[in-house]
């Protein structure tokens, strides 16, 4: 297990994975490195995700933060709290037990990524052709265990996939238990795979002493039955109770840390950081400011879940059986067992026919994807990768064919996408007001710079607030709304927490937000070039002034126009110049018109002074 | 006097927004010195001692027709009022001043003050060698002796005050009744 490095967003943030999902955040927290505490990690926010914890601290969060991957963690241990003693959470490495990281990390030295470990472990790591997979299901009704049919693929299983029923009572199970038994399977799948290959050529230079043959047990560890936990002799191939199969777990955590040792990054930092060091004991997590319990019980169900596994797995295989299976479209969900099957060659279309019919089996493709996603929750949640993909290419698809109303559609189907990166209340402790509200404001402050979107820029680099809550909350999808007073009180904390947006308010009340470095100088920059700029077009119809001298009259909706503002943004702005005596006011029939200010004397050029001419003359003698 | 050239108005008379009252106070202050030299230059070139507001604003010292912009009488009074406002509060150094009291309807405008007044009027006296002899009010301000001189033509009462301020300086006497008085420079 190891400290990682971690990037963090603009809003110092931990930034997520695809696929990650953040699930708690507690404040006043501290790092321990078996019983020590590690300095400089005293005071930080942990971030609890679907495939990491991630410390960042609050003072100098980006030298000091690390994650460590949930992959690695073998249990985590709740310790309540004692007199001074706040309560703690410790977290166990897998305990690398495998020979052949024990020859590394003994006879090798101390810097990880050399390259000849490296090249020995990417074999490992290539995702090894689907095999059948060798899982069990338990029925619900009788709890008989029954295998899993060699030809039952979870990314492609709808509910009208026929499912055997159990060996015992003859009941069909949910699609849900088999998806399920499935997934966990996923997990040991690459166990065997790795099993045979110490003896490829090329990885014998990372281990020549040991042979294969010694590689899944280690010495004196006892295996714990992943099924039943009773704990098996490590000689034992299969659970003395239940019969379930145990060389997978034991080969299991070997390959986690071989596979982990090639990507961990070779230099060690100079400087004492902890990143990148290995935690050899455990690590421990104290929790000075309450919060233990939800973050205990949400990193249980993490360690449960294994979200990862999700995205390690290789990314599910397309339909190749469709192109030849048009004839008969009853056949095409029933593919069976994909990986073994050769995918036949596509039949190549040439000219419209070709793209027609690559057309028709794109969306037959989507349909098949939308509709195994909505036939059940369940299943829902594991194509969920594949409904993003989809969602994505929908949106930019329609973003080229120029519609109408794409700038809503835009922001509705980002939201699928934020919809990993939001904060809500019950991912926070009961007590921590305070907290949700900073994690809010990181959380705008990402959603405003996130450069895919462009927010700010599209809304020529200023926003009002009332605007923002309201396109926040659209892209939430209409749960976890944030109420005004907490979006308000968010905005305020961006100036303290140094993000890079700041809250601003205009002297009317108006409350706009915009990037730390906008001042009031580069908009009045602005709009000085405008009005000189103004000077120079002659008018389109005549006037009675003279336009080379004053130029002419902007209202707010113009200057909303030429800067991309809103109107009432533009409106403050002009209000604002007024204030700071470039501009000058003109109020008639047509409203509220702006100009520049002539009237001052300072700092306009051009004005001859109508007061000085004056007082000369009445000063002159006659 | 009718003869004279038609009053040259300033640029800023010509710019929109010289018409509307501007918030911002410093722009304001500075709208304001331009009105109150517009509205002294214009009644020095009239000849104008006594402004009645109703009449002005219908004049085109208040209303632009060019434009088609004018100042109403609640912005043309406040310009009055602070041009008959000192210096110290914050106004335009007295140049006006309020001949109805509270109802502010007719104002008299100062485009010289009464001691500017006094002192062109002794330097005329002194270099005319008037000295020491006696004029009645009514022969300094329409006597041909006065003719060509600045104050011809002047409201009595402007021409009073003035000469009063030469008595409180010990310069002149004024003696004589309502309508009838005399003066004696020393």
């Amino acid at each position: 297990m190891f400290f990682k490095p971690l990037d963090l967003t603009t809003a110092l943030r931990p930034a997520l994975l695809p696929d990650e999902t953040l699930l708690f955040v507690q404040d006043a927290v501290g790092l321990y490195e078996g019983k020590y505490k590690i300095p400089n990690y005293q005071n930080g926010h942990a971030y609890l995700t679907s495939h990491r914890v991630c410390y960042v601290a609050v003072e100098e969060p980006r030298k000091y933060s690390v994650g460590i991957d949930l992959k690695e963690v073998d249990r985590a241990e709740y310790q309540a709290g004692f007199l001074k003693s706040s309560p703690k959470i410790t977290l166990y490495p897998k305990p690398p037990k495998s020979t052949l990281s024990k020859s590394k990390s003994a006879g090798a030295s101390p810097s990880r990524g050399q390259s000849p470990s490296i090249s020995a472990s990417r074999p490992q790591i290539q995702p090894t052709p689907p095999k059948p997979i060798n899982a069990t299901w338990v029925c619900p009704i009788c709890s008989f265990s029954n295998p899993v049919p060699s030809n039952f693929d979870p990314s492609t299983a709808t509910v009208s996939t026929p499912i055997p029923p159990c060996l015992a009572c003859g009941i069909k199970p949910p699609l849900a238990t088999l998806l399920k038994a499935v997934i966990t399977a996923t997990a040991n799948r690459e166990g065997p795979a790795t099993q045979t290959n110490p003896t490829l050529p090329g990885t014998e230079g990372s281990a020549p002493a040991k042979g294969p043959g010694i590689v899944p047990y280690p010495d004196k560890a006892q295996v714990s039955c992943p099924r039943c936990t009773f704990v098996n002799h490590p000689s034992l191939a299969e659970c003395e109770i239940c019969g379930a199969s145990l060389v997978a777990t034991g080969a299991l955590k070997s390959t986690k840390i071989g596979s982990y040792r090639a990507e961990s990054p070779a230099p060690v930092f100079a400087h004492n950081s902890i990143k990148s060091t290995e935690i050899t004991d455990c690590m421990k997590l104290s929790f000075r400011a309450g919060g233990i319990q939800i973050f205990h019980e949400r990193l249980k169900g993490a360690l449960i879940q294994r979200k990862w596994l999700l995205y390690d797995a290789p990314p599910v295989p397309q339909q190749p059986s469709q192109s030849n299976s048009m004839p008969s479209p009853g056949l095409t969900v029933t593919s069976p067992a994909i990986g073994s099957v050769p995918s036949p060659s596509r039949s190549p279309g040439v000219g419209i026919a070709g793209l027609e019919q690559r057309g028709l089996q794109a969306r037959k493709n989507n349909e098949l994807v939308i509709g195994n996603a909505f036939e059940d929750l369940e299943a829902l949640m594991a194509s969920a990768k594949q409904v993003m993909a989809l969602a994505a290419s929908m949106r930019d698809s329609g973003m080229t064919s120029g519609d109408v109303s794409g700038e809503a559609n835009a922001v509705l189907l980002e939201s699928a996408e934020t919809m990993g990166m939001v904060t809500t209340k019950d991912m926070l402790g009961s007590g921590a007001g305070s907290l949700y509200i900073s994690e809010l404001s990181r959380n705008l402050a990402e959603y405003l710079t996130d450069d895919r979107k462009g927010l700010l820029n599209k809304e020529g680099g200023i926003i009002s607030l009332i605007d923002l809550w309201a396109i926040f909350n659209r892209s939430r999808n209409g749960v976890e709304l944030v109420s005004p007073l907490d979006f308000q009180k968010a905005a305020e904390l961006w100036e303290t927490l140094r993000l890079p947006v700041r809250l601003r308010q205009f002297k009317s009340g108006l409350f706009v937000v915009q990037r730390w470095d906008w001042s009031d100088e580069e908009t009045l920059r602005k709009i000085q070039g405008w009005m000189a700029e103004l000077r120079q077009v002659p008018p389109t119809e005549p006037i009675s002034w003279d336009w080379r001298q004053f130029g002419r009259a902007v209202t707010a909706q113009e200057a909303a126009q030429r800067f991309g503002w809103s109107v009432g943004v533009a409106a403050e702005e002009l209000e604002m110049a007024e204030d700071k005596g470039v501009l000058c006011r003109e109020e008639g029939i047509e409203g509220l018109r702006f100009w520049a200010n002539f009237l001052s004397d300072a700092p306009v050029v051009g004005d001859l002074g109508l007061s000085r001419i004056a007082l000369d003359e009445v000063d002159r003698p006659i | 006097m009718t003869t004279a050239p038609p009053f040259q108005f300033p640029s800023t008379y010509s710019f929109p927004p010289f018409f509307t009252p501007q918030p911002n106070s410093a722009t304001r202050t500075s709208q304001l010195q331009k009105w109150s030299s517009l509205v002294q230059s214009w009644c020095r070139h009239h000849r104008i001692y006594r402004l009645t507001l109703s009449d002005a604003i219908e004049s085109p010292l208040f209303y632009n027709s060019a434009l088609r912009k004018r100042l109403s009488m609640k912005d043309a009074r406040d310009v009055l009022d602070w041009m008959a406002k000192s210096e110290e509060e914050g106004g335009g150094g007295q140049r006006a001043e309020w001949i109805d009291g509270n109802s502010k309807t007719v104002a008299r405008i100062w485009w010289k003050r009464p001691e500017e007044w006094a002192g062109i009027v002794a330097d005329w006296v002194e270099n005319t060698g008037q000295k020491n002899v006696v004029l009645t009010v009514y022969e300094l301000i329409e006597g041909e002796g006065a003719m060509s001189q600045e104050w011809h033509g002047m409201d009595t009462d402007v021409m009073l005050k003035s000469l009063n301020v030469l008595v409180k300086r010990g310069k002149a006497q004024v003696f004589g009744g309502e309508g009838q008085e005399g003066v004696k420079f020393f």
